[in-house]
């Protein structure tokens, strides 16, 4: 232990004074509420505290934190007696020894599966969005009219904001998290045949408001 | 199963030491409290939800609430808190030591220091903050904070010694 480990051991030894139980209770009629918001569990049998100087330098709020942990713990262990016993499930079905009937059976099924169509590859069409296909087989197997469509219109509908709170970002600093929700349209239009195909997807934006610290 | 808020037991490991630093930072050793107590329950106000508040955002705001009360004080009230801030450290510590002298001797050697290294020390030793935690409280670069403790300590070292020396001969004048 250097000269200055030494010093700062000696400074830790000085010990500042407690603040009074009149300024805890004086704390408490200003936090109001706010005061109440996060709560913690004692263990049975062990007294509200008063002020400061009830409480052992332990972690109080550790009952909170060990109760979460149990939830976590029995979740975890249900979730893995759930995969435990598929597990055994699905190697014991497949395990089975095939007998002659299942094999037969197996042999029909695929005998019935329809042979797949072909689709002739090498017919490129430059005027097709999709490479292999050309408009017309295109037309035949969506049933749409594929020329002829308006440009798309867009449109951007705002469906309400939610605020959600204040957090403590990375860097310490609070601010509060406002979230926008969005519905995105598009709107294709097909004059000729009078088709229109509305597409709709939902957005959300977050906006980060950094607040100062009082 | 009983129950009780979370602040109680934030407070009762915290409130010592962010007790301390208001002390340092107000004008009037009575306006200490007051000043704690608006910086904390701003401070859980926006945090307490979460069950878990870092000191550091306290330390932040009581420091930035006591320049704003310093700046709105006029001048005539400003000279006569001059008197206040003369009121010795030891008031801050628990009178147990006031048997022990090399503890007092300690303590006035830390009333001697500059205030701003008076501020790194007092954060560190009994804040228990790391010197990035202090450099964002004090607005400061971490660099200018590390250099100001050690300058601290190394005065602190160089002055224990001279107080008790000076103590010890005060005490032999007066007998």
């Amino acid at each position: 232990m250097n000269e200055f480990e030494k010093l700062e051991a000696e400074l830790k030894e000085l010990r500042p004074v407690e603040p009074s139980k009149e300024f805890t209770a004086r704390l408490e009629e200003a936090l109001g509420d706010a005061g109440n918001v996060a709560m913690c569990c004692l263990p049975d049998g062990e007294e509200h505290l008063d002020g400061p100087q009830a409480v052992p330098s332990s972690n109080k709020d550790g009952n909170l934190i060990s109760f979460s942990r149990l939830l976590a713990f029995a979740g975890f262990a249900g979730a893995g007696l759930a995969a435990v016993w598929a597990i055994i499930f699905y190697v014991s079905s497949n395990l089975a020894p095939s007998t002659p009937e299942n094999v037969g059976k197996e042999a029909s099924l695929l005998a019935e599966k329809e042979p797949v169509k072909s689709i002739d590859v090498f017919n490129d069409d430059p005027d097709s969005p999709l490479n292999g296909l050309s408009l017309d087989q295109l037309q035949d197997v969506s049933v749409m009219p594929v020329s002829g469509w308006l440009d798309p219109q867009t449109n951007e509908r705002f469906l309400r904001v939610v605020d959600e709170g204040i957090f403590q970002q990375p860097s310490g600093l609070p601010a509060r998290q406002v979230r926008h929700y969005f519905m995105d349209e598009t709107l294709w239009s097909h004059p000729a045949s009078d088709t229109r195909i509305l597409s709709t997807t939902p957005r959300e934006e977050v906006i980060i408001i950094e607040l100062d610290t009082y | 199963m009983n129950t009780e808020p979370i602040w109680k037991s934030w407070f009762a490991r915290h409130g010592a030491k962010l007790l301390l630093f208001a002390r340092q930072q107000s004008r009037r050793p009575d306006e200490a409290e007051d000043l704690l107590q608006e910086a904390f329950v701003r401070i859980w106000r926006l945090y307490g939800h979460t069950g878990e508040v870092a000191p550091g955002l306290v330390y932040r705001a009581i420091r930035r609430l006591a320049i704003d009360w310093a700046r709105s004080i006029d001048r005539r009230q400003a000279r006569e808190n001059r008197v206040a801030l003369d009121a010795p450290m030891s008031f801050s510590f628990d009178r147990t030591l006031e048997q022990d002298e090399r503890k007092q001797a300690l303590l006035r050697a830390v009333e001697r220091l500059p205030a701003q290294q008076k501020e790194v020390v007092t954060l560190k030793i009994w804040g228990e903050l790391t010197f990035d935690e202090i450099a964002r409280t004090l607005d400061e670069s971490l660099n200018t904070v590390a250099s100001r403790y050690r300058y601290a300590l190394e005065k602190l070292k160089q002055w224990v010694p001279q107080e008790i020396e000076g103590k010890t001969k005060d005490s032999h004048t007066a007998g």
